[in-house]
């Protein structure tokens, strides 16, 4: 069961990273305009040599067909070709992107998972309250207001108006002298991940209040309860962890919603990772590099989901791999 | 703030955003796109709120723009609600080889990230209102397949249903007489949700730079004032209005959205004596 289970599992997930790879590559290569006609608009015309050389360099002369093949059998030899804008292999760009979203990504994912279940919890325990209703009106306001908005609010007051945090960008000027230092890029991560975590901690909380709210009428808490344990200890020791469970599937659909935050983020704050690679990947038609990053996300996603399900078991004995999960 | 009356202040607030989208021509001063005053004025008389780098009246292209993000989102939502509503019905009330592929065929569409896709594939069918909530509306649908389809499988076993098969009904009169109507409140809650997302995706892609070019939207009139020197000057209100009038529409969606929602789960509403 357990082992049929995990492999329809990386069936799946194997068929979604191909069709991903199908889609995009169609998509990408039927979009319009080259790179050739948006970069250097006159140089098919001025120099059909170098034009063609330039075709002839990135593949770009054969047949679609072909060109799909070289692809596929490119991507799982790990070779996902060349960016136009910076002329290096799309892994070793995209990783070193990565590096960067994984800084904020990684606390910010962390921080609001943490954040909204736990808030979350406590809201749905003693859901019905004064307290329940303003912390619950609170985060539907919070989650409401766009995640650029957060960003340039976050900017506006702590960068500009207070100054206590740089405006954008990973490191000071001065790191051309002294380097790059991990305190001043901390210093220049802070206000991304704050506006990341602002608007995913809304999410988490709402479906941790509901999940805690489902307990509260279980029959073990009537039996804690009438033990005497105080409230607070029943939610901690027997509503939480039961509440918690139906989170872990959640984490893999926080990191999807991650990625579309990050890039507007990334964007806003000039923080160099996937987003904003992103961003300057569709300004310019880098057909290869927008291929990779729809491939790394569709990657991050996979692997999410993967995890989620792996760990599921590890947290609640009572459910085996490939029985209601 | 109770839930009812959330609801009743989301509806006042989507209400007067509908009336300003529809009267926008009328009432607003200016034509959102000429040039009309010194760029960069303050408010005043002439210009409610000022004008940005170009000498737009702000105010104007405020309301104009109101109406491209009603668009996005409730067009976007209409559609995705539609598809995941007839494919979710479909796949739960035949059962069998329809509903498997369905299943199978969401469960794999649905680790694609959608976001990065709606990027590339609004490039590729280049940016229009009509075309991103279109987009929208297929992308987003996966989600309620799911949900809709296992509220179908849970009404295909009641016994009306079985009832109306008994006296004969067509299979399309049971799923649009008998089992659309159980769905309904349901799709309607999807319905706000998937509204409020779509219009903020769709200034964020106003935002991003693959907004669409024919019309005023909120994103872009964030981005130009945000990366034309809007705070750095301190021209509060070239970039302040527009952010502001997402985010009251937006939560006013919300607050729309959960309050319906509760109407709908009487659940979420018990309350345990502490």
């Amino acid at each position: 069961m357990k082992a049929e289970y995990l492999m329809r599992r990386v069936l799946y997930s194997l068929l979604a990273f191909m069709i991903s790879v199908s889609l995009t590559f169609v998509l990408l290569h039927l979009m319009p305009g080259d790179y050739l006609h948006s970069i250097l608009p006159y140089l098919a015309e001025k120099n059909p040599d170098a034009a063609r050389m330039f075709r002839e360099q990135f593949g770009l002369n054969r047949s679609i067909s072909e060109q799909y093949l070289l692809y596929m059998v490119n991507i799982i030899q790990g070779n996902w070709g060349y960016s136009f804008l910076y002329g290096l292999p799309v892994l070793a760009v995209i990783e070193e992107k990565l590096r960067w979203t994984l800084v904020i990504l990684f606390p910010s994912t962390v921080l609001s998972i943490f954040i909204g279940m736990a808030v979350g919890a406590y809201s749905g325990w003693i859901n019905g309250s004064k307290t329940d209703l303003s912390v619950l009106n609170f985060m539907i306001f919070v989650g409401a207001v766009p995640s650029y908005w957060w960003a340039m609010l976050l900017i506006l007051i702590f960068g500009f108006h207070m100054n206590l945090f740089p405006l954008g960008g990973y490191a000071s000027i001065d790191a051309l002298d002294v380097g790059v230092r991990i305190s001043d890029v901390l210093r220049h991560a802070a206000l991304p991940i704050t506006a990341l975590t602002i608007s995913s901690v809304p999410g988490t909380y709402y479906l941790m209040r509901n999940s805690t709210l489902q307990t509260t009428g279980e029959e073990y808490v009537l039996t804690a309860r009438s033990k005497g344990l105080r409230e607070m200890e029943i939610l901690r020791h027997h509503a939480l962890k039961n509440a918690m469970l139906p989170m872990v599937t959640v984490i893999a659909l926080e990191l999807a919603q991650m990625i579309m935050g990050s890039v507007f983020v990334e964007t806003i704050f000039s923080w160099p990772g996937l987003g904003l690679l992103t961003f300057e990947a569709l300004r310019v038609r880098d057909l290869p590099l927008l291929q990779g990053i729809f491939l790394m996300d569709t990657l991050m996603v996979i692997l999410a989901n993967i995890v989620a399900d792996l760990s599921y078991p590890f947290i609640d004995p009572r459910v085996k791999v490939g029985e209601s999960v | 703030m109770s839930r009812k009356s959330a609801f009743k202040v989301g509806l006042l607030i989507l209400g007067a955003y509908i009336l300003a989208a529809l009267s926008s021509s009328v009432i607003t001063p200016y034509s959102p796109t000429a040039l009309v005053g010194r760029p960069l004025d303050g408010p005043s008389d002439t210009h409610l709120l000022g004008t940005n780098d170009l000498g737009q009246d702000i105010f104007s292209r405020l309301l104009y723009g109101t109406r491209a993000t009603l668009i996005i989102g409730l067009l976007g939502a209409l559609l995705s609600v539609s598809v995941s509503t007839l494919v979710g019905t479909v796949s739960a009330y035949y059962g069998g080889g329809v509903d498997e592929v369905i299943t199978r065929s969401v469960d794999v569409l649905m680790t694609l990230p959608s976001f990065p896709l709606l990027l590339v594939l609004t490039i590729f069918f280049a940016p229009s209102i009509f075309v991103i909530s279109g987009l929208m509306g297929v992308l987003g649908g996966m989600q309620g397949i799911r949900i809709i389809r296992s509220q179908v499988l849970s009404l295909v076993e009641a016994n009306f249903v079985y009832g109306a098969k008994a006296i004969g009904a067509s299979d399309l009169r049971i799923m649009t007489r008998h089992i659309l109507p159980n769905v309904l409140p349901l799709a309607t809650v999807k319905f706000v949700f998937a509204a409020q997302r779509y219009m903020l995706m769709g200034v964020g892609l106003g935002f991003l730079g693959l907004g669409d070019p024919s019309v005023v939207d909120w994103g872009q009139m964030i981005s130009r004032a945000y990366y034309n020197g809007g705070f750095a000057l301190g021209l509060w209100w070239w970039l302040i209005p527009p952010g502001i009038a997402v985010t009251l529409l937006s939560v006013a969606l919300a607050l729309l959205g959960y309050g319906l929602e509760e109407e709908i789960y009487p659940r979420l509403k018990r309350s345990v004596a502490i």
